[in-house]
This record gives C-alpha cells, structure tokens and sequence, in this order.
C-alpha cells in the first residue's frame, strides 16, 4: 500500500468528494456538479476495455470545458427530446483507493468502482465500471483536473446513457 | 408466421404512403430478412481490417453469423460461421489472428477459406460421406463476395447484379470517400461504437435522408451549442471544430431544401451534393498540399467539392465521406437494430482529419451523447407511435410527390426535403419483398 493512503483523513475527505460528486449528478445540479471541474479537465468514457488515449479512438464521451458547458445547459432545454420524461439516476461509488499524490501538482490519483442505475420511461438501465479521478488540491478543497470512466460494457451494444457516470 | 401472398405485400406500398405493417409486423420482418438481407449486396468489413494472412473478423449478415478470414493466397473469404460437423460457430471472438479456425467443441479444423483439414480420431469417417476431402465437409462460404475500394460485401444469393452495378451511382460516394486520402487508400482505424435501438432498421435508414428533422431534433444540442460558444469565444478566438461540426444541424429549411436528393436504383441514395452541413469546415493545414501532390491542382479542388451528406447504400450500409466514416445497419428483430459507426483513417492525410472523425463520431454518433439520443428517441416515438389502432393505417410521404426528375443515367432527383428517397426505398423493398417466388 502506498505511503499516501496510510493518511486516513486524506482518505476519509476524498471518499466524501467522490460521494459530493455523485449526489450532485443524482439531485440533476448539473451546473455545480460542473463547478466541481477544472475548466481543462477531461471528462472521458473509452468505447474500448483498455483504450490508451482518446484521440487515436472514438469514446463514448470525450468533453473538457466547452463540451462540458453544452451538455448541462442542454439538460435544462425545453425541447432537449430524449430528455423527456426526465431520466433519473442513481450513483454508488466504492472500493476506494488512493493510488498516489503528486507534490509538483498536488493532485491525488484515486481509483474507485461504481454502479450507476438509470431510470427513464419504465426502463432502468445498470451501468457499472471503474473511475480513475485526478484530484487537484486547492483552498475549498478539491477540483476535478480529470476523470476516466471505464465501463464495464464500454463495447457492448448499448442504448442511450443520458446522464454523466 | 403470417403468410403474405405477393399481392398483400405490393398493397403495403403506395406512391404516398406505406402501410405502417412495414415498421411494426415481426413476419414482415423475417420476410424482409429472407428477401432482403440474404439476397443483397450486404456491408461486411473493410480489408484493412483482415491485412495478415490468418486475420479475421467476425460479424453478421442479417442475423447470421459471419467470418471475414485472409487466406494464406492473399484472398478474403466470406465463411459462415458455423462448423460443418454439429454447427458450433467456429470463431468465438470479434477479431485476431488464427492460422486455423479449430471448432471449439470436437476439435474439428479448418482452413482460413474454409476447408476442413483435420479430424481427430478420422477413422469414424471411412466410408462415409464427411471427412476432410469429402464435399459438404467444409465451411460453407457465401454465395457471393466482392469489394469496392477494399470495401467488402458479401451477397447469399448467387444470382444478382455484380456489386459495381449494383452500386451504380453510390459507387461515386465511395470513390470520393477514397480518393480524399492523398494515397487513394482508407484504414480501418478509431474503432466503432455499437448503438442499440429499439425501433425498425427501416428508420435509421431513412433518418439519413431525412433532411426535414434535423432543425427540430437537434434544436437541443446544435442551438445550445451555438449559444454557449458565443458567450465564451472571444473575438478572434479560432472557432473550434466541435462547433463548425454542430452548428449546421440547425440550418434553415432553405438550406436542406437547396442540399438536394440524389436516388439510384435498389435504393440507393445521396443528401448533398455540391454542399451539405459538413462543407464549411475550415482547411486542414498541409491537406490540400497532399492532394495537389498526389492529384494535381484541378482535381484536387474537384475531389473537395463534392459535398455528399449521407450516402445510402440499401440496406446495411452508409457513409459519410468528408467525415471518413461509416454507419452499418445491424436488423436484430421487428424493433431492434444496433447500429455499428466505424471510423477510418485517410491514408497520408494530416493526423488532424482524422481527428475530426473521430471528433465527430464522438459528438453525434455516440450513445452517451448530445445527438444521437435525440433521434433515438424520434425512431422510439415512431415505433410505439404507430402501434395505435385509430384507423390510420398509413405512414405518409406525399412530399413533393410528382415533382421528381429521372435523368438520362437513370436517377432521380429531388430537393433535399422531398420524401422522394423513402418511395424510391420503398419501390426498392417492393421489389425485393415481391419478386421473390
Ligand atoms: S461441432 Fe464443431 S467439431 Fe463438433
Ligand atoms: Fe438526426
């Protein structure tokens, strides 16, 4: 085990962002959940097991500021189609891990698994995989310099994931 | 199973409407499974994909399971995926390298094109009529298979229309799809999502030349795009691709009128043409260069003024060329399609086109994105649309009837909001769906 996750408080305050992180996406707060993000971070969902970057390979989401800012204004468009009725979420992070901490940038690199459940038009749907965040500490706390999703199925045929994971 | 004689199937087409059985009926769907997807030209895969001896890739016509296999002499080989012994599928993975396809459940071997080479314990075959050597004994390949700029189709019916023919003027779509690689040669690369719907294949096809639906469809993700790009670019910031690439969904209806329908024979057809809403994408730095280089002045500018928007080859496949990317049609039941979106590199071309590909098929043809899900979610209300029973039978397409213009080549022409495309698909499935004895 690293030296860094011997450091309980640490620990304890990031499993409590990740968990800030997906009640924000649950409770549909879509612009804090956003605020949470450095304007440059990556937000990324491979479409492969094992993708090694996303610019030499489709992904199923790729989206740093800009991107970022279209899809949560879009959430609240009155003729956003496929968001009517609501899709709803559920987000269950575990299996936390501090993997390492950077001094020069002072960013963590946690690994967690989760399972996200979305609900729209009597269809749930289960999604579950591998988050790798990248942390940056800064005074309120911490920032989202990046966040890789794995999932599981990334390459399966699947319908509409509405909602971040 | 229903029995549909040919006559009841010819009365589900009429010149402006089809009865909406077409969308909804599962018999009609193992019909057009049977008369359509095992008789024509069907997409398989790209020979980039099977470049070694021993590459292969597994996939599917209609529903059938399919391999696509490189032989040692250098040819492709279109094999069911089914071991003559017990009928396993042989290959069990999407893709790889196997020098020989051994069954996985008795051991059985066979070649890469197919012929069985090895039998454990043989002496249970003497003197009967299976065995290595022995006819029937081998993979069965398909009936037919043909490629068109590496471009692999594969047709079960041994009778038919060469694919060259076939193609007719949707050949040009390829053509062009080729010839904006500075090398005249595409690569399989980027990967490929596998979107799953659940309404009719017929739908995703026609959506492509839908022009009518982008304005309100994609109101949500192109005009919040425009808006949100215009608060924060400043004044002379370069305009990024993402948003050249989503602005145009929400052109007027001028525009999409103006964009023109090309249709030629089986079904094929074309939005665009000399513009579309990718031909106001800024230039790549060094590409034209490359194409000058490799073309000459003259055709170069020729080769990127041809602006098809979605090309339509009936049924299983359509491009998008200025894109270099692909959309496969996958039928799985009555209403159930996945769509493959595979990504190519322009062999020669700047690293940046290709990242435009894949930057595009990222923003709309994902599952987890801003644009796709919106027409999924049209094709949806579609399909549960039509399950009412208030008397209307008939899913319209009266617009600009009568106003199509034949051209001395044989195809039709229209303006780009005409429902000319869907009554020249549907004379295309009648004709399928009908002549089959
Ligand atoms: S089923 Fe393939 S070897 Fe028996
Ligand atoms: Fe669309």
């Amino acid at each position: 085990m690293r030296k860094s996750s011997n450091n309980p408080a640490d620990l304890n305050d990031i499993q409590q962002f990740l968990y800030h992180e997906a009640r924000l996406l649950d409770e549909q707060r879509w612009e804090e959940w956003n605020d949470l993000y450095l304007e440059d971070a990556e937000y990324w969902v491979p479409a492969a097991a094992d993708q090694p970057d996303p610019h030499n390979h489709v992904s199923l989401i790729y989206e740093t500021g800009l991107l970022r800012a279209v899809r949560v204004k879009r959430y609240r468009h009155p003729n956003a189609f496929s968001l009517q009725p609501k899709p709803r979420s559920v987000h269950l992070v575990s299996n936390v891990i501090l993997d390492s901490f950077d001094k020069n940038t002072s960013e963590y690199c946690v690994n967690s698994r989760f399972v996200m459940l979305q609900y729209r038009r009597e269809q749930q749907d289960v999604f579950a995989g591998a988050y790798r965040h990248r942390l940056r500490v800064v005074k309120e706390g911490f920032k989202i310099a990046a966040k890789r999703v794995d999932l599981l199925n990334c390459d399966a045929p699947l319908e509409n994931i509405l909602i971040y994971l | 199973m229903q029995h549909y004689t040919d006559a009841q199937l010819a009365d589900l087409i009429r010149r402006d409407a089809v009865h909406k059985k077409v969308y909804t009926d599962p018999d009609i769907f193992e019909l057009e499974l049977a008369r359509i997807w095992n008789r024509a030209w069907i997409y398989v895969g790209h020979d980039s994909q099977v470049k070694q001896p021993g590459d292969y890739f597994a996939t599917s016509i209609g529903k059938q399971p399919v391999v696509m296999t490189r032989h040692r002499d250098g040819k492709v080989h279109v094999l069911f995926n089914r071991c003559s012994h017990k009928g396993a599928q042989v290959v069990g993975d999407t893709c790889g390298n196997l020098p020989q396809l051994r069954c996985s459940y008795h051991g059985y071997v066979f070649d890469t094109d197919g012929a069985l080479i090895h039998v454990p314990n043989a002496e249970g075959y003497d003197g009967v009529d299976f065995g290595k050597g022995k006819p029937g004994s081998d993979m069965r390949r398909v009936a037919r298979v043909d490629s068109y700029h590496g471009l692999v189709f594969a047709s079960l019916d041994a009778a038919g229309p060469d694919l060259k023919t076939w193609l007719g003027g949707a050949a040009a779509s390829i053509d062009n799809l080729v010839e904006r690689s500075p090398q005249g040669r595409i690569e399989i690369a980027g990967g490929c999502f596998r979107y799953l719907h659940d309404s009719n294949w017929k739908m995703f096809v026609e959506n492509l030349n839908d022009a009518m639906h982008p304005m309100v469809v994609h109101q949500s993700s192109s005009g919040t795009a425009k808006r949100v790009f215009d608060e924060r670019l400043q004044e002379g910031d370069p305009l990024p691709f993402e948003l050249e690439m989503l602005a145009p969904f929400t052109n007027n209806y001028d525009f999409f009128e103006k964009m023109g329908l090309t249709a030629w024979d089986y079904g094929h057809s074309v939005t665009g043409g000399k513009f579309s809403i990718h031909s106001a994408y800024s230039p790549i730095p060094g590409y034209m260069e490359a194409l000058v280089e490799k073309y000459g002045e003259q055709k170069a500018r020729e080769i990127l003024a041809v602006n098809r928007h979605n090309t339509v080859v009936y049924p299983s496949f359509t491009l998008k060329g200025a894109i270099t990317s692909i959309r496969v049609v996958k039928p799985v039941a009555v209403d159930k399609t996945v769509i493959e979106s595979w990504v190519f590199r322009q062999v020669g071309a700047p690293e940046e086109l290709f990242r435009r590909s894949v930057t595009y098929c990222n923003l709309i043809n994902s599952h987890a994105n801003l644009v796709g899900p919106d027409d999924y979610e049209a094709y949806h209300r579609l399909q549960h649309g039509l399950q009412t029973q208030d008397g209307n039978e008939w899913v319209s397409q009266h617009r600009y009837l009568g106003q199509d213009e034949l051209d001395a080549d044989g195809a039709r022409h229209a303006v780009g909001t005409s429902d000319m495309v869907f009554r020249h698909q549907f004379d295309a499935w009648k004709d399928y769906m009908v002549t089959a004895a």
